[in-house]
């Protein structure tokens, strides 16, 4: 697929003068005005595009830290209290012996961000600085965090139903812990730092280079 | 836009862009069930889907019904000692707010209550002043953008791994059981990946066209 996908240079919307609609795929003679089908504003590459994922993951990189430092759960029994951050939960769940509910959320809560934060960053440098990476690779790579983003959320969601449900309070209580929300804070914004990369500027470096060296 | 004439508009519709690579092809005309992709990125480019209107609609009104009783049934009950409780989602979001949590209150009110909802409320006004034959204005064509939009942004799916997560986790402190919601919810889920199976964005655009 990569072969295939490397070796035809094509004529882009772009270059024949055209502008995609990004919401509903209607063809523009003009950029930067707003789409007569839906309203969406149109233009050829959405600008500032590499600008705004660096923004967007520099917020979710820095809202990571707290995420993982601070306590995302207290928990009050009568007889002690305890307060967990992701990592000693799911330690916790290790030495409880549900080794597959510590597994689903270290994926959730410790692999997908810390991949999204690599991937992202990887796109984003090869945009800016022309490192070399196969075009193929960045779409993939790029469909990939785009799809796999939003599951990362699934330790708030816990959160949020431990602490909602076990407010029974005779023998225990929950309370969610700062950690938690600079976890939501961290994924939200490193969805928003994928979903505002451009895809099609993978391809216009590519479309540039091309016809020149051949 | 002033400058673009009649004879243009119907050159422009008749090409077709990559969403992710931008590449540039001529329109061709599918039979139900076919699709075209992108020949360097594999994006999908066209699709043609049989009676996409009617069955979305179906599946979205669906999706409401169940989402409703998703939120406001007894979603999970935990029992220990004598003592039962029963919470729905829609209580938990508030509870959250109201103990001092407003984040996370905030967050699931958001997530699972308020973007579900506008998504499949605005997918089933577009979608159903369609099937009715009524006026298409730019609100259809917004509210159906709008609901596109908010894919990603809707949680519920996620949510149920959560929960099923939590049960998994708490069980050994207590006893604990599905309420009703839970499964209305799964059902919830379940359709709603067949809403995005059998719409066809393409036709619904194409219905939707200013004329």
């Amino acid at each position: 697929m990569s072969q295939q996908a490397s070796a035809t240079p094509m004529l882009t919307a772009q270059r024949a003068g055209l502008a995609r609609c990004p919401a509903c795929g209607v063809l523009h003679k003009r950029a930067a005005v707003a789409c007569r089908r839906c309203g969406k504003r149109v233009h050829q590459r959405v600008p500032f595009s590499l600008q705004r994922t660096w923004a967007f993951l520099f917020v979710g990189v820095c809202a990571y830290i707290p995420a993982m430092t601070q306590p995302v759960m207290f928990t009050r029994s009568l007889s002690e209290r305890t307060s967990n951050t992701i990592l000693g939960g799911v330690w916790t769940l290790v030495e409880d012996g549900s080794s597959a509910i510590a597994l689903i959320i270290f994926v959730a809560s410790v692999c997908i961000p810390l991949l999204k934060f690599v991937i992202i960053a990887m796109l984003a440098s090869t945009l800016q600085f022309s490192f070399s990476m196969s075009t193929a690779t960045s779409h993939r790579l790029h469909h990939f965090t785009e799809l796999i983003g939003r599951w990362s959320m699934i330790d708030v969601f816990v959160i949020a139903i431990l602490t909602a449900l076990i407010q029974l309070g005779t023998f225990m209580t929950v309370v969610p812990g700062i950690g938690i929300d600079a976890f939501a804070v961290s994924v939200l914004f490193t969805m928003l730092a994928a979903n505002s990369l451009d895809t099609r500027l993978f391809w216009d470096k590519y479309d540039d280079v091309r016809p020149r060296s051949g | 836009m002033a400058s673009i004439n009649a004879g243009n508009r119907v050159a422009l519709d008749d090409l077709v862009a990559c969403r992710s690579c931008d590449a540039l092809y001529n329109k061709v005309d599918l039979e139900f069930g076919e699709a075209t992709t992108c020949q360097r990125c594999d994006n999908v480019l066209q699709t043609r889907k049989p009676n996409t209107v009617d069955r979305a609609i179906a599946a979205t009104l669906a999706v409401l019904v169940l989402m409703v009783m998703a939120l406001c049934l007894p979603f999970l009950g935990l029992s220990r000692a004598g003592i039962e409780s029963h919470i729905s989602i829609l209580d938990a979001s508030i509870e959250l707010w109201r103990e001092g949590f407003v984040w996370l209150g905030v967050s699931a009110m958001m997530f699972l209550v308020a973007l579900p909802l506008a998504r499949f409320a605005l997918l089933a006004y577009a979608l159903l002043s369609l099937r009715l034959g009524l006026f298409i204005g730019a609100t259809h064509r917004r509210a159906f953008r709008w609901a596109e939009a908010l894919g990603p942004w809707a949680m519920i799916d996620i949510f149920l791994v959560g929960a099923a997560t939590s049960l998994v986790k708490i069980s050994t402190m207590a006893r604990l059981d599905v309420g009703l919601a839970f499964w209305a919810l799964l059902g919830a889920i379940a359709l709603s990946v067949y809403t995005e199976s059998v719409l066809c964005r393409d036709t619904v655009w194409e219905a939707m066209q200013p004329r």
